[in-house]
């Protein structure tokens, strides 16, 4: 005979750990389901977290969130071949609550919110993958299937949080366009470092963490790279379009090999001793990759809903798992309360996103994946900056300083860079970002 | 001795991947990597299926910190009737574990266990066991084949290949090795039951004092054995140093191959052939 439950989530991740959070704590029987030994095991992101989602889901999280140091310099890199130019920012108010961002573990981090799932009562099971949906004769989502022995459970409601590769939301067929360029691929290494050699080498003190991400140094494959602190290891990598490394015909390791024996990275990674490799699928598409968010009897959240926020300037996850977690758990609420199920019932869960950061960022930016992913922004570009970077700061005595006028218009004709393209480029920024 | 009520298995709660300093030498232990070793969990199947084959109710119990409960919550999945915790250290010697469980264990038709613990043990605790319930004892089996009730055959290893068929009474200790069972999954009805399971605890000092004459006063801390190399032979002190420092003497730098697969390949096979490692 089937467990029945109110809420069967799948996934312990971020997404769905915030949903079972939500939706236990208002008394509904959860089941909150997770293909690894323990939540986290198997998971793997770039490696930085912006918790403040959860100040009104656990406040004063800060005080026992398990993160490896606080990133109070955030810096960006532009890199061409041989030149990268930064400008870093630091705050001092990032290293005191409520805090901005965090390096973390995974292992750690999901861990420690499926617990806060499990202290309100969901009923967290390990080691145990959902292999399908149950339905009804209508089509309508009654519950899932695992691998356990008698593993049918019934719920009133599925929150799908099963990650970017999501069979259910497959399965219910809530994905219409499935697109090879809504992806991208993350690749990073974990090096480990003694912790005073790290801080030495990075100037940090204390709890302080720096975040480095990175346009250009991915050999001419659009994406980026990013370079993070941690206690005494350090996460470095990139992250590729899945179809520009498809026909690029290179392999990731070797783009993180150039990228590390990069002039400016590989004086930060010397010495370092691999302790990890890991890869992962990232859902980029934002608005143009995101599936239908409900069907009747269940949802959708974080990276299964594709809402992972990939903007340049922005890079952000978790939150957005955590932030689409809770309010699926809000939904979940409302519509068992009121006895329907349906995807009609269901529309609130959208309009809540909608109402949140969520889809406000990811309709905001819309646009700035395939800005930031262009040729232009990603060889172009840092071209053009880092040479005129090079020409202000050389002193080319006895020659008299040329102006920046005349620098910037001999970059732009040696790197062929058409003063329309920049004004464009310009005007679509100014809209995305502005 | 009464007439045996029940089958118990005693499971060992241990970090199955410690990360060990390479430097100091200190154990670091997670508790989301601890759990059960394969052998505690051949342990566990093989008390399943005497309960099974006997007709006869299975009990968990384990020894150890009150993280230890995660086995017995694990165990819990398979439905065994009673879960028993005994508070103990990590690190707990042997004997102290016998005697802190065979009280609890008294009535146990068979009481099934690991032949060792990932975590170094010397395997011991089934036979200190055995000596505290006066029990027979049957350690590191290969396999076992119940018979009637309180009755089965076993099978163990000898030095040369050979093998032993044994057969083992009511009331006994086993100790199985890993390949002797693959540990069932558990059904998901099990494993949401086992969340809320009861758990007994039950303190170290309920076990009655060993009458040993010999007692453990200290344990050093594990070091690995030196490995013995012949001593330099010459006969001046400096060229002896010089020898065992291989300071001044040529040596070829490490080098990092960075080549394509094939190329690669050859460069190593290159390499160690022209070192004599190879043909």
């Amino acid at each position: 005979m089937a467990e029945s439950a109110d809420v069967v989530v799948a996934g312990a991740g971020p997404a769905g750990a915030a949903a079972a959070l939500v939706a236990a704590r208002a008394g509904l029987r959860v089941v909150l389901v997770e293909r690894g030994p323990f939540p986290g095991s198997k998971n793997m992101y770039g490696g930085v977290i912006y918790p403040r989602v959860l100040d009104t889901l656990l406040p004063r999280w800060w005080e026992e969130v398990p993160v490896q140091r606080w990133v109070t310099r955030r810096a960006t890199m532009v890199m061409t071949g041989t030149k990268a130019l930064t400008v870093e920012f630091r705050g001092e108010d990032w290293d005191a609550p409520p805090y901005n961002g965090a390096t973390a573990y995974r292992a750690d981090f999901d861990s420690w919110l499926a617990g806060k799932a499990a202290d309100a009562g969901a009923e967290l099971v390990c080691s145990t993958t959902v292999t399908g949906l149950l339905r009804d004769g209508t089509g309508r989502v009654t519950g899932v299937r695992t691998d356990r022995p008698d593993g049918d459970i019934r719920a009133s409601l599925v929150i799908a949080g099963d990650g970017v590769n999501s069979f259910l939301a497959k399965e219910a067929g809530l994905y219409e366009d499935w697109s090879v360029t809504h992806f991208t691929v993350g690749v990073k290494e974990v090096l480990a470092l003694p912790r005073e050699v790290l801080e030495d080498r990075f100037n940090l003190t204390g709890d302080e963490g720096l975040d480095i991400e990175i346009l250009g140094g991915t050999q001419g494959i659009p994406g980026g790279g990013f370079l993070y602190t941690n206690l005494d290891t350090i996460a470095v990598g990139v992250v590729l379009s899945l179809a520009g490394l498809r026909d690029s015909g290179k392999r990731p390791e070797d783009i993180i090999a150039a990228l590390k024996d990069h002039p400016a990275i590989a004086p930060l990674v010397r010495g370092g001793e691999l302790k990890e490799y890991s890869a992962h699928t990232i859902p980029e598409g934002g608005m143009d990759g995101m599936p239908h968010l409900a069907a009747d009897g269940m949802l959708v959240a974080g990276d299964a809903a594709h809402l992972c926020l990939a903007s340049g300037i922005w890079l952000e996850g978790v939150n957005f798992a955590i932030g689409s977690g809770a309010l699926a758990g809000e939904t979940a609420i409302e519509a068992i309360g009121s006895g329907d199920t349906s995807a009609a019932a269901l529309s609130g869960y959208r309009r809540r996103l909608e109402n949140s950061f969520v889809l406000a960022n990811h309709r905001k930016l819309r646009g700035a994946h395939k800005l930031i992913l262009g040729k232009r922004a990603q060889t172009v570009y840092p071209e053009l900056a880092c040479g005129i970077a090079q020409r202000v700061f050389t002193v080319t005595d006895p020659q008299p300083k040329a102006g920046l006028r005349r620098w910037v218009h001999d970059e732009r004709k040696r790197g062929g860079v058409r003063l329309r393209d920049i004004v464009k480029d310009g005007w679509v920024g100014w809209r995305t970002f502005g | 001795m009464g007439v045996p009520r029940y089958i118990a298995a005693a499971l060992k709660w241990v970090d199955l991947r410690p990360e060990v300093d390479p430097l100091a030498g200190t154990v670091r232990h997670d508790t989301r990597t601890s759990g059960l070793s394969l052998a505690d969990a051949a342990a566990l199947e093989w008390a399943l299926r005497l309960g099974e084959s006997w007709q006869l109710p299975v009990a968990a119990i384990t020894a150890g910190p009150p993280e230890a409960r995660a086995v017995l919550r694990d165990a819990a999945g398979f439905g065994p009737t009673r879960l028993v915790h005994v508070a103990a250290d990590r690190d707990a010697p042997s004997d102290a574990i016998a005697r802190a469980l065979a009280p609890l264990l008294a009535g146990a038709a068979v009481v099934c266990c690991g032949d060792y613990s990932a975590d170094r043990g010397s395997g011991s605790v089934p036979a200190f066991l055995a000596h505290h319930l006066q029990a027979a004892q049957a350690l590191g089996l290969t396999s076992l084949a119940p018979e009637h009730p309180g009755s089965l055959v076993a099978q163990r290893r000898l030095d040369g290949g050979r093998r032993e068929r044994l057969q083992v009474s009511a009331p006994a200790v086993i100790s199985v090795e890993p390949g002797a069972a693959q540990l069932r999954r558990a059904p998901l009805s099990g494993l949401l039951a086992a969340g809320r399971a009861a758990v007994e605890t039950a303190a170290a000092d309920q076990a009655p004092e060993y009458g040993s004459r010999v007692h453990l006063l200290r344990t050093t801390s594990y070091r690995p054995r030196p490995k013995v190399l012949a001593p330099p032979r010459d006969q001046l002190p400096r060229a002896r140093l010089l020898a065992l420092t291989g300071a001044l003497s040529e040596r070829m730098p490490p080098r990092v191959v960075r080549a394509a697969p094939e190329q690669a390949a050859d460069q190593l096979i290159g390499y160690l052939t022209d070192n004599g490692y190879l043909g």
